[in-house]
C-alpha cells in the first residue's frame, strides 16, 4: 500500500493527490503541517533525497521503506506502478514534451509561485509567531538552503513586482501552447497538465493581472477544464482549512544565474 | 536522418551524445562552437529559436532539453535500455538527474566560467562580445552570458558555488558508497548525466575529489570512462577541455592533478579555436 505524507491540497502538495484520485488508487493518507515543522520531527519519513529535494517542502510517497520526494517524479512513479487510467502519452515525443514541460515549469514558474504564495500567506503567519522559540526551530533546519528558504520568508525583502514580472515569459509560453491545443503534451490530458495545473491555478489568486480570462483566455479555459475534473474536485475537497489556496511553504529556489 | 546539434562532449551537449552512443544510434553531428556563439547565429536559431544547445532533430521533431532528450533517445530507439526496470530505481535516476541539473551543475558551471571559460572568451574584442550577447534570444540566457563573459559574479556568489560543489561531492560520495550506480544496481541515464557533469571533478577539485577522499566517486567515474561508448564520445571532442577525461585512465594517478590541468587549461587560447 502506498502512503502519502501531505498537507493541504495546494501547490506541489496538490500534484500526487490529483494523480491518485485520477487513478482511483487506494493509499494511506498521512497529514502533516509543515508550518508546524512536523516534517522535521523524529520518526518522520526522511532520506538524503527528501532532505535535499529542490522543492524544499513537499509531499512524500512512502513505499516499501523507500521515501520518494520531488513531485514531478512522484507522478511518473505513480503512473508506472498504480493501475488505473494511463496519464502518460503513448508516443515518445509526447512523453518528451511532458518531461520538458514539468522541468521548465518546475524550475521557472515554481520558484515564483511559491515566493508569491509565501509572501502573501505564510509571512504573516510566521510574523505573528515571531519568538525565540520560532527562531530556534528555524535555526535547526538542515540543510542550509532549506533553512534559508524559511528565513527568507520571515526576513527577506519582498519585491512582488519583480516576481510578477518573472511570470511573463512562462505564462506567455503556456498561453501560446494552449492556443489551438486542449492539453499541454499530446492529444489527451496527462501528467503535464496535472503538474502545470498545480503551479498555474494559484496564479488566479496570486497574480490575477497575469492569468485571467481576458489576457490569457486559452490558459484560463484550460484551467477551467481541469477545475471540473472529478479527481481535481476530490483532491481539493480534502482540505481541512477550507482555504487550500492560502497554504504555502517555501519552494524551489530561483536560478542563481539570474 | 537523426541530427544532433551539439558542442563538446561535456555538460548538456555530452548528455545526448553519450546516450546515443550507448544506444548504438548513429546520428549526423552538427558541431557548434559555443565560444564563437554559433548557437546564436540565424542558421541555428532556425532550428532552435531559443538558441540553446543541444538540439536533437528527428524527422520533423525538434527537441531541446538535454535531460528529457536522453529519455526520448532511450524510448524512441532500439538498443540497450538505459533506464532501470525497477520503478523505484527509475524514480531515483530522475531525482538525481534533477539534482545534478538544477543544483550541482549551475554551481560547477559558475566556477568554470569565472576561472576558465570567461578569461579565454574575454581575449576577444569587447564590442564583439556585446554584439554577441545582444543576439541571444532568451533574456535569462542574456543575463547568464553577460555575467559569464564580463565576470560579473560577486565574491559571495562564487563562494556559495564553491561551497555547493564541495557539499555535492560529499553527498555524491555517500550515495555511491551505498549504490553501484546513480539509480542503484543498474547503469542508467543518471550515470550518463553525472559523468558529463563530474568527469573533471578530480582535476577541478583535486584536494576534495581524489582516491583517498572520494574513492567511490573515482571508481564510478573510471567505470564509466572505460565504457566503449564513453571512449568513442569523448574522442569527438575538439578542445583540450575534454582531454581532461584521460586523467581517469587507470594508472594515470601518478600524474598530479595540477600537472594535467596545466597541460590542458588556460594560457593556451589556441585550444579554444576550431581545428
Amino acid at each position: 500500500m502506498i502512503a502519502l505524507c501531505h498537507w493541504e491540497p495546494n501547490g506541489v502538495f496538490l500534484k500526487p493527490l490529483i494523480a491518485l484520485a485520477e487513478k482511483g488508487a487506494p493509499y494511506t493518507s498521512h497529514w502533516f503541517d509543515p508550518t508546524a515543522f512536523e516534517q522535521f520531527a523524529p520518526g518522520f519519513p526522511a532520506n538524503t533525497e527528501s532532505a535535499l529535494q529542490l522543492e524544499r517542502e513537499g509531499p512524500l510517497l512512502v513505499v516499501g521503506g523507500e521515501v520518494l520526494s520531488s513531485t514531478s517524479f512522484q507522478l511518473e512513479y505513480l503512473n508506472e506502478v498504480v493501475t488505473g487510467p494511463d496519464l502518460f502519452p503513448a508516443s515518445a515525443h509526447d512523453r518528451y514534451r511532458v518531461r520538458a514541460w514539468v522541468q521548465y515549469l518546475g524550475l521557472g514558474l515554481g520558484p515564483v509561485v511559491s515566493a508569491l504564495g509565501c509572501a502573501r500567506f505564510l509571512r504573516p503567519v510566521l510574523a505573528a509567531r515571531e519568538s525565540a522559540a520560532l527562531r530556534a526551530q528555524l535555526a535547526a533546519i538542515e540543510p542550509l538552503e532549506r533553512r534559508n528558504a524559511w528565513l527568507a520568508v520571515l526576513d527577506g525583502a519582498v519585491d512582488e513586482a519583480a516576481w510578477q514580472q518573472r511570470l511573463a515569459v512562462p505564462v506567455a509560453r503556456l498561453e501560446k501552447a494552449l492556443t489551438g491545443a486542449d492539453w499541454l503534451a499530446g492529444p489527451a490530458y496527462s501528467l503535464a497538465d496535472i503538474d502545470a495545473y498545480a503551479l498555474v491555478a494559484p496564479l488566479r489568486t496570486l497574480a490575477p493581472a497575469v492569468v485571467n480570462a481576458v489576457t490569457t483566455p486559452h490558459l484560463a479555459g484550460w484551467l477551467a477544464r481541469i477545475d471540473e475534473r472529478p479527481a481535481v474536485r476530490a483532491a481539493l475537497a480534502l482540505s481541512r482549512s477550507g482555504q487550500p489556496e492560502a497554504a504555502w511553504v517555501p519552494g524551489t529556489e530561483p536560478s542563481r544565474w539570474g | 536522418m537523426l541530427k544532433l546539434y551539439h558542442w563538446e562532449p561535456n555538460a548538456n551537449s555530452g548528455k545526448p551524445m553519450l546516450a546515443l552512443a550507448e544506444k548504438g544510434v548513429a546520428y549526423e553531428s552538427h558541431y557548434l562552437d559555443l565560444l564563437s556563439f554559433d548557437q546564436h547565429q540565424p542558421e541555428y536559431l532556425a532550428v532552435n529559436p531559443d538558441g540553446t544547445i543541444p538540439a536533437l532533430v528527428h524527422g520533423d521533431l525538434v527537441l531541446t532539453e538535454s535531460t528529457p532528450i536522453m529519455e526520448y533517445v532511450d524510448e524512441a530507439f532500439d538498443g540497450p535500455p538505459l533506464k532501470p526496470t525497477d520503478p523505484v530505481e527509475r524514480w531515483r535516476m530522475r531525482w538525481w538527474m534533477r539534482f545534478f541539473d538544477a543544483y550541482f551543475a549551475p554551481s560547477m558551471s559558475m566556477i568554470g566560467w569565472a576561472v576558465f571559460v570567461g578569461p579565454v572568451a574575454r581575449q576577444r574584442d569587447p564590442e564583439v562580445l556585446r554584439a554577441a550577447i545582444d543576439r541571444i534570444p532568451l533574456e535569462s540566457r542574456k543575463i547568464a552570458w553577460r555575467k559569464a563573459l564580463f565576470n560579473e559574479f560577486t565574491p559571495e556568489e562564487l563562494a556559495e558555488s564553491r561551497r555547493r560543489v564541495l557539499f555535492c561531492t560529499d553527498v555524491l560520495e555517500a550515495h555511491l558508497a551505498k549504490h553501484t550506480w546513480i539509480a542503484g544496481k543498474t547503469f542508467s541515464l543518471g550515470d550518463i548525466n553525472g559523468f558529463n557533469l563530474g568527469y573533471a571533478l578530480p582535476l577541478s577539485q583535486p584536494d576534495h575529489c581524489n582516491d583517498a577522499r572520494t574513492p567511490h566517486i573515482m571508481e564510478w567515474l573510471r567505470r564509466i570512462y572505460e565504457r566503449p561508448a564513453t571512449k568513442a564520445t569523448w574522442a569527438l571532442g575538439r578542445t583540450p577541455m575534454v582531454q581532461r577525461v584521460a586523467f581517469l585512465e587507470r594508472g594515470n594517478t601518478h600524474l598530479s592533478a595540477a600537472a594535467v590541468q596545466q597541460s590542458v587549461l588556460p594560457g593556451n587560447s589556441q585550444g579554444w579555436k576550431k581545428p
